[in-house]
């Protein structure tokens, strides 16, 4: 296996390991379903309070819940990656390590952001059950049209990783920016799509939200598991071309990302980011 | 021979206060210093109050649920702050070597938590008024001035019931290491939930919103609705449950006092307290 292989996958049981090893595996995916469960319930309620369950806006509860299932993508691989990394540096004093070895940094980041990814699955499809069972939503898995849905979480997650190592080198400048990932998860959260039409937003931030991967991700999600019974962002684009859209954007992301990182490290280097004291 | 040092005998009491004093200073001044924390602590609600705000908005819910969720964003404030700075603080403390200092000085836990308390609550309070004003500016929402001082009453016994159960919270907290991190993150959203936090606590149902009322922020919150938001759906009525808070206020600072005890005899025994790097 060529050596950047066995690095990565090195990566990424280390993050696997550093997020898990604190309790049993049951726990812990307890304690991951926990917060997207919760919030797919006030998001039901919330529905339900005022549309009082009306059959003609089911297809917007499809909406809420699977753009909330899918978020915990972006909770993990976004937020969690980012405080990562920061304890990696403030907490163990072994990001400096990482960043010596002979496998390269961006492998390393790319294997625990790969980790992270990999934790939310679990709370992705206990999501979706629990939609399906108590909130009833049509969901059936014979059904799933599963090349688009694969596809379109590839393409998603490239876009993700992008943004989450770019962000992570970011916040290595500051001492004290432990907790800004969660932030940034949160702004995404209103620019995405996941729990609300982007079309709500103020027109020049719908514009800004229409330049970003995930709305289009979320959509085709959403259009891959329940085909016509879903509330659609772009009722007037095919799948085609909402695959486009999200290629192009994806595209867009993994350039700007390696150009501000290119920048980021250098600066971190020059400044002594890597090993800085944080104070954690 | 040196002169021995006089030594002074402080009554118990004095020191109680004084460790209620020393420990708020820097909870009110420390957190205003530094300002990025001055950003996270605003801006976390406002983001996530904003979210819910969309999501009615997409839902063309009628203004009122605005008011639900600005209200609910203010409050959301205390609780992240409950959660974070004061039932997992003794796992901080106790990562960085202030837990093992608590313990040798001849003040006692109440007094630290106390004290972490009210600097607590007078440092959100400045926040959540921030919030508020600038939510109920941003979306239009309008309040019965009328219900002001009533609703600035039960907000005080919340608060007070609040911070009692973060205090019981953290002594349960004194024997986790990673785990308080992970048990504060997945507290989170379930209380939020069940307080009703972005919806009126109605739509829960008896039973649920019944046993959601174990945490005071669920009914102080739906009093104050109640009373400044005109037309809230009554879960109880706004009386009873002021009362009812009041009645958790004593409850959980006894039970919190109970269990502290009991806790700092299990970590000393057990070495906790010391422990670091878990």
């Amino acid at each position: 296996m060529p050596r950047q292989l066995i690095g990565f996958a090195a990566a990424v049981r280390l993050g696997w390991a550093v997020s898990s090893n604190w309790t049993r595996p049951i726990l812990f995916v307890t304690y991951a379903v926990l917060r997207p469960i919760s919030v797919a319930l006030i998001l039901a309620v919330m529905y339900s309070v005022i549309t009082h369950n009306a059959a003609a806006a089911r297809p917007y509860l499809a909406f809420l819940i699977i753009g909330t299932a899918f978020w915990s993508f972006i909770q993990e691989g976004v937020s969690e990656f980012a405080t990562g990394i920061l304890e990696d540096r403030g907490r163990y004093h072994i990001l400096k390590y990482s960043y010596m070895a002979p496998l390269g940094f961006p492998v390393f980041l790319l294997g625990r952001a790969t980790s992270k990814l990999g934790s939310a699955a679990a709370s992705v499809v206990i999501v979706l059950v629990v939609g399906t069972v108590a909130l009833q939503l049509p969901i059936n898995p014979l059904r799933i049209d599963y090349p688009l849905l694969i596809a379109a979480c590839i393409l998603a997650f490239i876009s993700v990783i992008a943004f989450a190592i770019t962000l992570c080198m970011v916040l290595l400048a500051g001492k004290d920016t432990h907790g800004y990932g969660e932030i940034m998860a949160q702004f995404l959260y209103l620019f995405s799509g996941a729990i609300f039409p982007i079309a709500v937003l103020p027109g020049p931030i719908a514009w800004l939200a229409a330049l970003s991967p995930l709305p289009y991700w979320l959509e085709l999600c959403r259009r891959a598991i329940l085909h016509g019974q879903v509330y659609r962002m772009f009722p007037s684009l095919s799948d085609g071309d909402v695959l486009l859209r999200l290629v192009i954007a994806t595209a867009g992301t993994v350039v700007l990302g390696y150009v501000l990182y290119r920048w980021t490290d250098r600066r971190a280097r020059g400044l002594g980011y890597i090993d800085m004291e944080a104070n954690w | 021979m040196i002169g021995a040092a006089q030594r002074t005998e402080y009554p118990a009491l004095r020191i109680f206060f004084k460790t209620i004093a020393a420990r708020a200073y820097p909870r009110v001044m420390a957190a205003n210093r530094q300002k990025t924390w001055l950003f996270f602590d605003m801006a976390f609600p406002v983001v996530g109050a904003l979210a819910m705000v969309l999501v009615y908005e997409g839902l063309h819910a009628p203004r009122q649920y605005l008011g639900f969720v600005v209200m609910g964003g203010a409050m959301l404030a205390f609780w992240q702050n409950v959660l974070w700075s004061m039932a997992a603080q003794f796992s901080w403390d106790r990562g960085n070597g202030t837990l093992e200092l608590y313990v040798i000085s001849p003040t006692t836990f109440e007094g630290v938590l106390l004290g972490m308390a009210l600097g607590s609550m007078f440092t959100v309070t400045s926040r959540a008024v921030v919030i508020l004003v600038l939510g109920s500016l941003l979306f239009g929402v309008t309040y019965t001035a009328a219900g002001t001082l009533p609703a600035i009453g039960v907000f005080l016994l919340t608060l007070s019931a609040l911070y009692c159960l973060g205090m019981l919270l953290a002594s349960l907290f004194l024997f986790y290491g990673r785990e308080a991190w992970h048990l504060s993150n997945a507290m989170q959203e379930p209380v939020n939930f069940l307080s009703g936090l972005y919806f009126p606590v109605h739509a829960l149902g008896a039973y649920v919103g019944g046993a959601a009322s174990l945490v005071p922020m669920t009914l102080g919150l739906d009093a104050m609705r109640q009373l400044l938001l005109p037309g809230t759906p009554v879960f109880i009525p706004a009386g009873v449950e002021a009362l009812l808070v009041a009645i958790q206020v004593p409850i959980f600072a006894v039970l919190a006092g109970i269990s502290l005890r009991y806790m700092e005899r299990r970590a000393r025994r057990d070495g906790k307290l010391v422990t670091r790097w878990e």
